[in-house]
Protein backbone atom coordinates (compact mmCIF):
# COMPACT_ATOMS: atom_id res chain seq x y z
CA UNK A 1 0.00 0.00 0.00
CA UNK A 2 2.73 2.53 1.10
CA UNK A 3 4.44 1.72 -2.47
CA UNK A 4 1.75 2.92 -4.50
CA UNK A 5 1.52 6.06 -2.37
CA UNK A 6 5.23 6.73 -1.91
CA UNK A 7 5.28 6.17 -6.10
CA UNK A 8 2.88 8.52 -6.82
CA UNK A 9 4.37 11.38 -4.39
CA UNK A 10 8.11 10.47 -6.05
CA UNK A 11 6.26 11.51 -9.53
CA UNK A 12 4.53 14.26 -8.04
CA UNK A 13 7.61 15.40 -6.42
CA UNK A 14 9.54 15.25 -9.86
CA UNK A 15 6.82 16.77 -11.48
CA UNK A 16 6.11 19.58 -9.20
CA UNK A 17 9.95 20.42 -8.86
CA UNK A 18 9.88 21.39 -12.14
CA UNK A 19 7.68 23.80 -12.52
CA UNK A 20 8.09 27.39 -13.44
CA UNK A 21 5.47 28.72 -10.30
CA UNK A 22 7.64 26.80 -7.88
CA UNK A 23 11.10 28.58 -8.82
CA UNK A 24 9.77 31.47 -9.61
CA UNK A 25 8.02 32.00 -5.60
CA UNK A 26 11.27 30.46 -3.80
CA UNK A 27 13.28 33.34 -5.93
CA UNK A 28 10.94 35.50 -5.19
CA UNK A 29 10.90 34.73 -1.45
CA UNK A 30 14.58 34.18 -1.23
CA UNK A 31 14.91 37.84 -2.85
CA UNK A 32 12.79 38.96 -0.31
CA UNK A 33 14.58 37.67 2.75
CA UNK A 34 17.51 38.43 1.09
CA UNK A 35 16.40 41.96 0.73
CA UNK A 36 15.70 42.25 4.67
CA UNK A 37 19.28 42.99 5.41
CA UNK A 38 18.32 46.39 4.30
CA UNK A 39 17.43 47.07 7.18
CA UNK A 40 20.17 48.54 8.97
CA UNK A 41 18.28 51.55 9.43
CA UNK A 42 16.66 50.37 12.46
CA UNK A 43 18.62 49.73 16.13
CA UNK A 44 19.79 46.22 16.27
CA UNK A 45 17.07 45.19 18.39
CA UNK A 46 14.52 46.53 16.17
CA UNK A 47 16.11 45.00 13.49
CA UNK A 48 16.44 41.81 14.79
CA UNK A 49 12.34 42.01 15.45
CA UNK A 50 11.46 43.09 11.88
CA UNK A 51 13.69 40.62 10.60
CA UNK A 52 11.99 37.93 12.17
CA UNK A 53 8.69 39.09 11.68
CA UNK A 54 8.86 39.72 7.59
CA UNK A 55 10.69 36.37 7.11
CA UNK A 56 8.62 34.28 9.00
CA UNK A 57 5.52 36.48 7.01
CA UNK A 58 7.18 35.85 3.90
CA UNK A 59 7.81 32.01 4.45
CA UNK A 60 4.32 31.53 5.50
CA UNK A 61 2.90 33.03 2.16
CA UNK A 62 5.45 31.95 0.17
CA UNK A 63 4.55 28.32 1.08
CA UNK A 64 0.66 28.92 1.12
CA UNK A 65 0.98 30.13 -2.54
CA UNK A 66 3.02 27.17 -3.60
CA UNK A 67 0.70 25.17 -1.79
CA UNK A 68 -2.57 26.65 -3.60
CA UNK A 69 -0.48 26.80 -6.95
CA UNK A 70 1.15 23.12 -7.12
CA UNK A 71 -1.86 21.61 -5.16
CA UNK A 72 -4.73 23.23 -7.58
CA UNK A 73 -3.26 21.76 -10.19
CA UNK A 74 -1.53 18.58 -9.62
CA UNK A 75 -4.73 16.20 -10.21
CA UNK A 76 -6.47 18.13 -12.96
CA UNK A 77 -3.85 17.99 -15.07
CA UNK A 78 -3.50 14.23 -14.64
CA UNK A 79 -6.75 13.92 -15.50
CA UNK A 80 -6.58 16.33 -18.62
CA UNK A 81 -3.88 14.94 -20.13
CA UNK A 82 -4.59 11.25 -19.49
CA UNK A 83 -0.85 10.46 -17.61
CA UNK A 84 -3.13 9.50 -14.85
CA UNK A 85 -4.68 6.44 -17.42
CA UNK A 86 -1.08 3.90 -17.05
CA UNK A 87 -0.94 4.93 -12.78
CA UNK A 88 -4.40 3.85 -11.76
CA UNK A 89 -4.72 1.01 -14.45
CA UNK A 90 -2.27 -0.53 -11.88
CA UNK A 91 -3.50 -2.22 -8.36
CA UNK A 92 -3.36 1.52 -6.63
CA UNK A 93 -6.91 2.59 -5.48
CA UNK A 94 -7.99 6.50 -5.68
CA UNK A 95 -7.65 7.12 -2.14
CA UNK A 96 -3.68 6.31 -2.41
CA UNK A 97 -3.68 8.20 -5.78
CA UNK A 98 -4.83 11.17 -3.86
CA UNK A 99 -2.73 10.64 -0.87
CA UNK A 100 0.80 10.16 -3.32
CA UNK A 101 -0.36 13.63 -5.00
CA UNK A 102 -1.07 15.20 -1.46
CA UNK A 103 2.34 13.70 -0.21
CA UNK A 104 4.44 14.30 -3.22
CA UNK A 105 2.78 18.44 -3.39
CA UNK A 106 3.58 18.74 0.41
CA UNK A 107 7.37 17.44 0.07
CA UNK A 108 7.93 20.17 -2.94
CA UNK A 109 6.41 22.75 -0.74
CA UNK A 110 8.36 21.95 2.17
CA UNK A 111 12.08 22.15 0.38
CA UNK A 112 10.84 25.95 -0.59
CA UNK A 113 10.33 26.39 2.74
CA UNK A 114 13.25 24.95 3.77
CA UNK A 115 15.35 26.72 1.35
CA UNK A 116 13.27 30.09 2.65
CA UNK A 117 14.44 28.98 6.42
CA UNK A 118 18.00 28.37 5.79
CA UNK A 119 18.43 31.88 3.88
CA UNK A 120 16.41 33.44 7.44
CA UNK A 121 18.53 31.47 9.84
CA UNK A 122 21.84 32.44 7.99
CA UNK A 123 20.47 35.82 8.26
CA UNK A 124 19.75 35.65 12.05
CA UNK A 125 23.69 34.49 12.68
CA UNK A 126 24.65 37.32 10.81
CA UNK A 127 22.89 39.61 12.72
CA UNK A 128 22.33 37.83 16.03
CA UNK A 129 25.88 35.87 15.41
CA UNK A 130 23.57 32.67 17.16
CA UNK A 131 20.89 30.38 15.71
CA UNK A 132 17.59 30.80 17.10
CA UNK A 133 15.78 27.78 18.49
CA UNK A 134 12.51 29.11 17.92
CA UNK A 135 12.93 30.01 14.31
CA UNK A 136 12.28 25.41 13.72
CA UNK A 137 9.48 25.89 15.83
CA UNK A 138 8.00 28.27 14.36
CA UNK A 139 8.75 26.59 10.72
CA UNK A 140 7.09 22.97 11.73
CA UNK A 141 3.72 25.15 12.94
CA UNK A 142 4.00 27.17 9.66
CA UNK A 143 4.71 23.81 7.62
CA UNK A 144 1.97 22.35 9.31
CA UNK A 145 -0.54 24.99 8.55
CA UNK A 146 1.24 24.98 4.57
CA UNK A 147 0.18 20.71 4.92
CA UNK A 148 -3.78 22.11 5.90
CA UNK A 149 -3.62 24.12 2.47
CA UNK A 150 -2.17 21.96 0.61
CA UNK A 151 -4.19 19.55 1.64
CA UNK A 152 -7.96 21.83 0.87
CA UNK A 153 -5.60 22.50 -2.67
CA UNK A 154 -5.56 18.86 -3.24
CA UNK A 155 -9.35 17.70 -1.92
CA UNK A 156 -11.15 20.84 -4.09
CA UNK A 157 -9.23 19.61 -7.30
CA UNK A 158 -10.31 16.42 -7.08
CA UNK A 159 -13.97 18.03 -8.28
CA UNK A 160 -12.94 21.50 -9.30
CA UNK A 161 -11.03 22.99 -12.25
CA UNK A 162 -7.47 24.52 -11.47
CA UNK A 163 -8.74 27.71 -11.33
CA UNK A 164 -11.80 27.20 -9.47
CA UNK A 165 -9.76 25.53 -7.08
CA UNK A 166 -6.84 28.32 -6.63
CA UNK A 167 -9.79 30.92 -6.07
CA UNK A 168 -11.58 28.21 -3.31
CA UNK A 169 -8.28 27.16 -1.61
CA UNK A 170 -7.13 30.82 -1.40
CA UNK A 171 -10.72 31.73 0.41
CA UNK A 172 -10.26 29.14 3.02
CA UNK A 173 -6.74 30.12 3.27
CA UNK A 174 -8.19 33.70 3.90
CA UNK A 175 -11.34 32.60 6.03
CA UNK A 176 -9.29 30.29 7.86
CA UNK A 177 -6.84 33.15 9.00
CA UNK A 178 -9.40 35.54 9.95
CA UNK A 179 -11.91 32.69 10.73
CA UNK A 180 -11.40 33.51 15.17
CA UNK A 181 -11.54 37.47 15.03
CA UNK A 182 -14.14 38.36 12.30
CA UNK A 183 -16.02 34.94 11.03
CA UNK A 184 -16.88 34.19 14.98
CA UNK A 185 -17.96 38.40 15.77
CA UNK A 186 -19.94 37.50 12.70
CA UNK A 187 -22.00 34.67 13.97
CA UNK A 188 -22.01 36.83 17.49
CA UNK A 189 -23.84 40.00 15.71
CA UNK A 190 -26.28 38.04 13.30
CA UNK A 191 -29.70 37.96 14.56
CA UNK A 192 -31.45 35.64 11.92
CA UNK A 193 -31.28 32.01 12.63
CA UNK A 194 -30.68 30.88 8.98
CA UNK A 195 -27.81 33.82 8.83
CA UNK A 196 -26.60 32.23 12.40
CA UNK A 197 -26.40 28.45 11.36
CA UNK A 198 -25.02 29.81 7.63
CA UNK A 199 -22.02 31.57 9.61
CA UNK A 200 -21.73 29.38 11.73
CA UNK A 201 -21.24 26.49 9.70
CA UNK A 202 -18.45 28.42 7.77
CA UNK A 203 -16.86 28.72 11.22
CA UNK A 204 -16.70 24.90 11.64
CA UNK A 205 -15.76 24.20 8.17
CA UNK A 206 -12.77 26.29 8.03
CA UNK A 207 -9.77 25.66 9.77
CA UNK A 208 -8.12 28.01 12.35
CA UNK A 209 -5.38 28.95 11.06
CA UNK A 210 -4.22 31.52 13.09
CA UNK A 211 -3.55 28.94 15.48
CA UNK A 212 -0.34 27.57 13.54
CA UNK A 213 1.13 30.98 13.87
CA UNK A 214 3.81 31.30 16.34
CA UNK A 215 5.33 34.38 14.74
CA UNK A 216 4.47 37.03 17.84
CA UNK A 217 6.18 34.31 20.24
CA UNK A 218 9.05 34.09 17.82
CA UNK A 219 9.50 37.65 17.69
CA UNK A 220 9.35 38.26 21.42
CA UNK A 221 10.59 35.49 22.75
CA UNK A 222 7.35 34.60 24.54
CA UNK A 223 7.21 30.61 25.75
CA UNK A 224 4.64 28.76 24.06
CA UNK A 225 3.35 25.62 26.78
CA UNK A 226 4.07 22.28 25.45
CA UNK A 227 -0.17 21.38 26.09
CA UNK A 228 -0.71 24.17 23.77
CA UNK A 229 1.31 23.20 20.94
CA UNK A 230 0.43 19.31 21.53
CA UNK A 231 -3.12 20.14 20.54
CA UNK A 232 -2.65 22.64 17.77
CA UNK A 233 -0.56 20.12 16.23
CA UNK A 234 -3.17 17.10 16.69
CA UNK A 235 -5.74 19.97 15.59
CA UNK A 236 -3.65 20.23 12.46
CA UNK A 237 -3.10 16.49 11.47
CA UNK A 238 -6.69 15.77 12.69
CA UNK A 239 -7.98 18.37 10.14
CA UNK A 240 -5.70 17.19 7.57
CA UNK A 241 -7.04 13.42 7.93
CA UNK A 242 -10.31 14.55 7.34
CA UNK A 243 -9.86 16.75 4.32
CA UNK A 244 -8.16 13.93 2.31
CA UNK A 245 -11.03 11.76 3.33
CA UNK A 246 -13.07 14.26 2.30
CA UNK A 247 -11.26 14.15 -1.22
CA UNK A 248 -10.57 10.47 -1.22
CA UNK A 249 -14.49 9.73 -1.39
CA UNK A 250 -15.24 12.63 -4.16
CA UNK A 251 -12.18 11.22 -5.96
CA UNK A 252 -13.33 7.33 -5.85
CA UNK A 253 -16.42 8.38 -7.59
CA UNK A 254 -15.02 10.62 -10.35
CA UNK A 255 -15.11 9.40 -13.90
CA UNK A 256 -11.56 10.00 -15.64
CA UNK B 1 -12.13 -21.43 -13.80
CA UNK B 2 -12.73 -17.99 -14.40
CA UNK B 3 -12.24 -15.69 -17.77
CA UNK B 4 -9.98 -13.39 -18.25
CA UNK B 5 -12.58 -10.72 -19.05
CA UNK B 6 -16.75 -11.33 -18.61
CA UNK B 7 -18.81 -8.75 -19.23
CA UNK B 8 -22.49 -8.70 -18.36
CA UNK B 9 -25.15 -6.38 -20.30
CA UNK B 10 -22.71 -3.81 -19.39
CA UNK B 11 -23.49 -0.13 -20.57
CA UNK B 12 -22.96 3.36 -20.07
CA UNK B 13 -25.12 6.21 -20.67
CA UNK B 14 -23.63 9.44 -20.32
CA UNK B 15 -25.32 12.90 -19.88
CA UNK B 16 -25.03 15.64 -22.06
CA UNK B 17 -26.75 18.18 -20.75
CA UNK B 18 -30.09 19.12 -19.36
CA UNK B 19 -31.17 20.46 -22.89
CA UNK B 20 -29.01 17.44 -25.27
CA UNK B 21 -30.26 14.71 -23.22
CA UNK B 22 -28.07 11.67 -22.98
CA UNK B 23 -25.86 9.30 -25.52
CA UNK B 24 -25.72 5.75 -25.23
CA UNK B 25 -21.49 4.77 -25.39
CA UNK B 26 -22.70 1.20 -24.71
CA UNK B 27 -25.39 -1.15 -24.77
CA UNK B 28 -25.85 -4.51 -23.08
CA UNK B 29 -22.62 -5.85 -23.87
CA UNK B 30 -22.07 -9.40 -22.88
CA UNK B 31 -18.81 -10.67 -23.46
CA UNK B 32 -17.01 -13.91 -22.70
CA UNK B 33 -12.54 -13.40 -23.10
CA UNK B 34 -11.26 -17.04 -22.63
CA UNK B 35 -7.86 -17.53 -21.20
CA UNK B 36 -4.92 -17.30 -23.49
CA UNK B 37 -6.42 -16.15 -26.80
CA UNK B 38 -5.86 -12.97 -28.17
CA UNK B 39 -9.34 -11.26 -28.71
CA UNK B 40 -9.69 -8.69 -31.13
CA UNK B 41 -12.39 -6.05 -30.04
CA UNK B 42 -13.28 -3.76 -33.64
CA UNK B 43 -15.79 -0.86 -34.15
CA UNK B 44 -15.39 2.56 -36.02
CA UNK B 45 -14.61 5.41 -34.28
CA UNK B 46 -17.43 5.82 -31.38
CA UNK B 47 -18.70 2.45 -31.45
CA UNK B 48 -17.42 2.25 -27.55
CA UNK B 49 -14.38 0.15 -28.15
CA UNK B 50 -12.57 2.43 -25.18
CA UNK B 51 -15.65 3.10 -23.41
CA UNK B 52 -15.92 -0.48 -22.35
CA UNK B 53 -12.14 -0.65 -21.88
CA UNK B 54 -12.77 2.35 -19.22
CA UNK B 55 -15.04 0.24 -17.25
CA UNK B 56 -13.29 -2.70 -17.48
CA UNK B 57 -10.07 -0.27 -15.73
CA UNK B 58 -13.23 1.17 -13.36
CA UNK B 59 -11.88 4.67 -14.94
CA UNK B 60 -15.83 5.28 -15.21
CA UNK B 61 -18.80 3.67 -13.48
CA UNK B 62 -20.96 1.43 -15.89
CA UNK B 63 -24.79 2.51 -15.90
CA UNK B 64 -26.17 -0.78 -15.73
CA UNK B 65 -24.72 -4.83 -15.88
CA UNK B 66 -21.17 -5.64 -14.51
CA UNK B 67 -17.91 -6.79 -15.30
CA UNK B 68 -15.26 -9.02 -13.95
CA UNK B 69 -11.83 -9.78 -14.43
CA UNK B 70 -10.53 -13.31 -13.31
CA UNK B 71 -14.21 -13.70 -11.23
CA UNK B 72 -13.45 -10.51 -9.34
CA UNK B 73 -15.14 -7.14 -9.86
CA UNK B 74 -13.21 -4.65 -12.02
CA UNK B 75 -13.82 -2.04 -8.94
CA UNK B 76 -11.60 -3.68 -7.27
CA UNK B 77 -7.60 -2.32 -7.51
CA UNK B 78 -6.23 -5.87 -6.33
CA UNK B 79 -8.20 -7.55 -9.62
CA UNK B 80 -5.85 -4.66 -12.01
CA UNK B 81 -2.87 -6.65 -10.33
CA UNK B 82 -3.01 -9.29 -13.26
CA UNK B 83 -3.65 -6.83 -15.81
CA UNK B 84 -1.17 -4.53 -17.75
CA UNK B 85 -3.20 -1.68 -20.21
CA UNK B 86 -1.95 0.51 -23.14
CA UNK B 87 -3.98 3.84 -23.57
CA UNK B 88 -4.85 4.08 -26.94
CA UNK B 89 -2.35 7.18 -26.92
CA UNK B 90 0.10 6.98 -23.95
CA UNK B 91 0.96 10.15 -22.31
CA UNK B 92 3.56 10.33 -20.01
CA UNK B 93 5.30 13.22 -18.24
CA UNK B 94 7.76 14.49 -21.05
CA UNK B 95 11.12 14.95 -18.23
CA UNK B 96 10.94 10.89 -17.39
CA UNK B 97 12.86 8.72 -19.06
CA UNK B 98 11.65 5.59 -20.16
CA UNK B 99 13.70 3.59 -18.17
CA UNK B 100 11.84 5.36 -15.12
CA UNK B 101 8.41 5.21 -16.70
CA UNK B 102 8.88 1.44 -16.78
CA UNK B 103 10.87 0.98 -13.46
CA UNK B 104 7.73 2.89 -11.70
CA UNK B 105 4.96 1.09 -13.28
CA UNK B 106 7.04 -2.57 -12.26
CA UNK B 107 6.83 -0.73 -8.69
CA UNK B 108 3.33 -0.12 -8.93
CA UNK B 109 2.95 -3.88 -10.35
CA UNK B 110 4.26 -5.26 -7.38
CA UNK B 111 7.59 -6.46 -8.92
CA UNK B 112 9.86 -6.91 -5.88
CA UNK B 113 12.46 -3.86 -5.61
CA UNK B 114 15.90 -5.54 -6.04
CA UNK B 115 14.16 -7.09 -9.83
CA UNK B 116 12.56 -3.20 -11.18
CA UNK B 117 15.56 -2.28 -13.13
CA UNK B 118 16.04 -6.39 -14.53
CA UNK B 119 12.47 -6.03 -15.40
CA UNK B 120 12.19 -2.57 -16.88
CA UNK B 121 15.18 -3.67 -19.06
CA UNK B 122 13.99 -6.75 -20.17
CA UNK B 123 10.18 -4.94 -20.86
CA UNK B 124 12.47 -2.44 -23.06
CA UNK B 125 14.50 -4.96 -24.50
CA UNK B 126 11.42 -6.89 -25.84
CA UNK B 127 9.41 -3.73 -27.25
CA UNK B 128 12.96 -2.85 -28.71
CA UNK B 129 13.66 0.27 -27.00
CA UNK B 130 16.85 -0.53 -24.54
CA UNK B 131 18.79 2.03 -26.39
CA UNK B 132 16.54 4.91 -25.52
CA UNK B 133 16.04 3.51 -21.77
CA UNK B 134 17.72 6.93 -20.52
CA UNK B 135 16.77 9.71 -23.46
CA UNK B 136 13.69 11.90 -21.89
CA UNK B 137 10.48 10.98 -23.46
CA UNK B 138 9.81 14.66 -24.82
CA UNK B 139 12.56 13.58 -26.86
CA UNK B 140 11.32 10.31 -28.30
CA UNK B 141 9.17 10.22 -31.57
CA UNK B 142 5.42 9.00 -31.43
CA UNK B 143 6.52 5.28 -32.21
CA UNK B 144 8.95 5.20 -29.91
CA UNK B 145 7.10 6.37 -26.43
CA UNK B 146 4.27 4.04 -27.92
CA UNK B 147 6.58 1.16 -27.37
CA UNK B 148 7.21 2.89 -23.90
CA UNK B 149 3.74 2.68 -23.43
CA UNK B 150 3.72 -1.32 -24.36
CA UNK B 151 7.17 -2.09 -22.18
CA UNK B 152 4.81 0.03 -19.28
CA UNK B 153 1.85 -2.54 -20.18
CA UNK B 154 3.94 -5.62 -20.18
CA UNK B 155 6.54 -4.70 -17.21
CA UNK B 156 4.84 -6.31 -14.19
CA UNK B 157 4.04 -10.10 -16.62
CA UNK B 158 0.21 -9.39 -16.27
CA UNK B 159 -1.80 -12.63 -17.39
CA UNK B 160 -4.21 -10.32 -19.28
CA UNK B 161 -2.84 -7.55 -21.68
CA UNK B 162 -5.53 -4.74 -22.40
CA UNK B 163 -3.74 -3.42 -25.57
CA UNK B 164 -5.86 -0.04 -26.80
CA UNK B 165 -4.28 0.78 -30.60
CA UNK B 166 -0.85 -0.70 -29.59
CA UNK B 167 0.47 0.22 -33.31
CA UNK B 168 -0.77 3.25 -33.52
CA UNK B 169 2.17 5.34 -34.44
CA UNK B 170 4.01 3.01 -35.60
CA UNK B 171 6.18 2.10 -38.71
CA UNK B 172 6.03 -1.20 -41.01
CA UNK B 173 8.80 -2.31 -38.74
CA UNK B 174 7.62 -1.17 -35.78
CA UNK B 175 4.16 -2.66 -36.38
CA UNK B 176 5.57 -6.10 -37.73
CA UNK B 177 7.46 -6.46 -34.23
CA UNK B 178 4.81 -5.55 -32.12
CA UNK B 179 2.50 -8.04 -34.07
CA UNK B 180 5.60 -10.74 -33.18
CA UNK B 181 5.34 -9.94 -29.60
CA UNK B 182 1.58 -10.41 -29.16
CA UNK B 183 1.93 -13.33 -30.60
CA UNK B 184 4.76 -14.22 -28.43
CA UNK B 185 2.70 -13.45 -25.69
CA UNK B 186 0.37 -15.91 -27.02
CA UNK B 187 2.28 -18.32 -26.40
CA UNK B 188 3.51 -17.57 -23.27
CA UNK B 189 -0.44 -18.13 -21.97
CA UNK B 190 -1.11 -14.65 -21.76
CA UNK B 191 -4.47 -12.97 -22.70
CA UNK B 192 -4.76 -10.36 -25.18
CA UNK B 193 -7.66 -7.70 -25.15
CA UNK B 194 -7.14 -6.03 -28.73
CA UNK B 195 -9.08 -2.76 -29.41
CA UNK B 196 -7.58 -1.88 -32.95
CA UNK B 197 -8.64 0.01 -36.34
CA UNK B 198 -5.95 -2.42 -37.93
CA UNK B 199 -7.91 -5.12 -39.36
CA UNK B 200 -4.92 -6.56 -41.51
CA UNK B 201 -3.57 -6.94 -37.67
CA UNK B 202 -6.41 -8.49 -36.04
CA UNK B 203 -7.13 -10.71 -38.66
CA UNK B 204 -3.44 -12.24 -38.53
CA UNK B 205 -3.45 -12.35 -34.48
CA UNK B 206 -6.75 -13.00 -33.25
CA UNK B 207 -8.62 -15.70 -32.11
CA UNK B 208 -11.93 -14.43 -31.36
CA UNK B 209 -13.49 -10.93 -32.16
CA UNK B 210 -15.69 -8.59 -31.58
CA UNK B 211 -17.14 -6.23 -33.48
CA UNK B 212 -19.34 -2.97 -32.20
CA UNK B 213 -21.28 -1.22 -33.88
CA UNK B 214 -22.70 2.48 -32.23
CA UNK B 215 -22.24 0.55 -28.69
CA UNK B 216 -23.83 -2.90 -29.73
CA UNK B 217 -22.14 -6.05 -30.56
CA UNK B 218 -23.12 -6.67 -34.07
CA UNK B 219 -21.21 -9.84 -34.63
CA UNK B 220 -18.83 -12.21 -31.63
CA UNK B 221 -16.83 -15.44 -32.86
CA UNK B 222 -13.61 -16.54 -34.22
CA UNK B 223 -12.58 -14.48 -37.49
CA UNK B 224 -13.87 -17.08 -39.66
CA UNK B 225 -17.18 -16.93 -38.09
CA UNK B 226 -17.54 -13.21 -38.22
CA UNK B 227 -16.35 -13.22 -41.91
CA UNK B 228 -19.53 -15.30 -42.54
CA UNK B 229 -21.05 -15.79 -46.02
CA UNK B 230 -19.75 -18.62 -48.69
CA UNK B 231 -16.74 -19.19 -49.85
CA UNK B 232 -16.20 -18.42 -53.36
CA UNK B 233 -14.27 -19.91 -56.10
CA UNK B 234 -12.28 -17.30 -58.71
CA UNK B 235 -11.42 -19.36 -61.59
CA UNK B 236 -8.57 -17.31 -64.04
CA UNK B 237 -8.82 -17.82 -67.63
CA UNK B 238 -6.82 -16.04 -70.32
CA UNK B 239 -9.87 -15.36 -72.73
CA UNK B 240 -13.80 -16.37 -72.52
CA UNK B 241 -15.72 -16.38 -76.09
CA UNK B 242 -19.12 -14.55 -76.12
CA UNK B 243 -21.27 -18.00 -76.10
CA UNK B 244 -19.04 -18.72 -72.93
CA UNK B 245 -19.76 -15.67 -71.66
CA UNK B 246 -23.57 -16.18 -72.36
CA UNK B 247 -23.91 -19.57 -71.05
CA UNK B 248 -22.02 -18.83 -67.67
CA UNK B 249 -24.54 -15.78 -67.20
CA UNK B 250 -27.51 -18.62 -66.91
CA UNK B 251 -25.15 -20.44 -63.95
CA UNK B 252 -25.57 -17.08 -62.10
CA UNK B 253 -21.57 -16.52 -61.64
CA UNK B 254 -19.87 -13.37 -61.79
CA UNK B 255 -17.62 -12.46 -64.26
CA UNK B 256 -14.84 -9.98 -64.14
CA UNK B 257 -12.05 -8.43 -66.11
CA UNK B 258 -9.34 -8.38 -63.97
CA UNK B 259 -5.62 -7.81 -64.67
CA UNK B 260 -4.13 -11.12 -66.51
CA UNK B 261 -7.33 -12.22 -67.81
CA UNK B 262 -10.74 -12.67 -67.51
CA UNK B 263 -12.27 -14.06 -63.80
CA UNK B 264 -15.17 -16.57 -63.25
CA UNK B 265 -16.37 -16.51 -59.75
CA UNK B 266 -18.74 -19.12 -58.66
CA UNK B 267 -19.80 -20.87 -55.66
CA UNK B 268 -19.53 -24.07 -54.26
CA UNK B 269 -22.50 -24.95 -55.55
CA UNK B 270 -22.34 -24.35 -58.96
CA UNK B 271 -18.31 -25.13 -59.37
CA UNK B 272 -18.83 -27.89 -61.64
CA UNK B 273 -21.19 -26.75 -64.07
CA UNK B 274 -18.59 -24.11 -64.59
CA UNK B 275 -16.01 -26.20 -64.95
CA UNK B 276 -18.08 -28.04 -67.72
CA UNK B 277 -18.93 -24.63 -69.17
CA UNK B 278 -15.26 -24.14 -69.80
CA UNK B 279 -13.79 -27.61 -70.51
CA UNK B 280 -16.48 -27.43 -73.44
CA UNK B 281 -15.35 -23.97 -74.67
CA UNK B 282 -11.63 -24.38 -74.51
CA UNK B 283 -10.93 -21.97 -72.38
CA UNK B 284 -7.24 -21.90 -71.11
CA UNK B 285 -7.46 -22.01 -67.10
CA UNK B 286 -4.66 -19.78 -65.63
CA UNK B 287 -5.29 -20.34 -62.08
CA UNK B 288 -8.15 -21.53 -59.80
CA UNK B 289 -8.25 -20.76 -56.04
CA UNK B 290 -11.10 -20.13 -53.28
CA UNK B 291 -11.88 -16.41 -52.21
CA UNK B 292 -13.16 -15.28 -49.06
CA UNK B 293 -14.94 -12.44 -47.61
CA UNK B 294 -11.99 -10.37 -46.03
CA UNK B 295 -12.66 -8.96 -42.16
CA UNK B 296 -12.44 -6.14 -43.38
CA UNK B 297 -15.01 -6.88 -45.89
CA UNK B 298 -17.00 -8.36 -43.04
CA UNK B 299 -15.92 -5.40 -40.69
CA UNK B 300 -17.72 -2.77 -43.45
CA UNK B 301 -20.35 -4.96 -44.11
CA UNK B 302 -21.22 -5.09 -40.25
CA UNK B 303 -20.04 -1.84 -38.84
CA UNK B 304 -20.38 0.74 -41.74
Amino acid sequence: MMTGIWTIAKMSLLENSRKQVFHVLCLLMLAIIAGSTLLSIFTEGVQIKILKDLCMTCILFGGAAMAIALGSSGIPNDVESRTIHPLIARPLTRAQYVMGKFIGTFITVSIGVAAMTVAFSALIFMFQHSFDTYVGLAVLFTLLEVAIITAIATTVSTFATPAVTTVLTFLAYVGGTIKIGYVGGLIERSSGGLTKALYSMIYHALPNLECFNLKTSLVHHDAVPAAYLGQVALYGVCYIAFVLVLGMSFFARKEV
Amino acid sequence: MAHPIETENLSKVYALGRRKGTRIALDGLSIEVPEGVVFGFLGPNGAGKTTTIKMLLDFVHPTSGSATMFGKPTTEASTRRAVGYLPEQPYFHKFLKPMEVVSMHATLAGVERRMVREKALNALERTGIAEYADTPIGKLSKGLTQRVGIAQAIVGDPKLLILDEPTSGLDPIGRRHIRDLILELRKEGKTVFLSSHLLSEVESTCDTVAVLKRGTLVAYGTPDEVRGGDQRLSIQVQELDKQTRDSLRFIDVTVEERAGGVTVVASPDNIYEVMRTLEKSDARIVRVQTERESLEEAFLRLAA
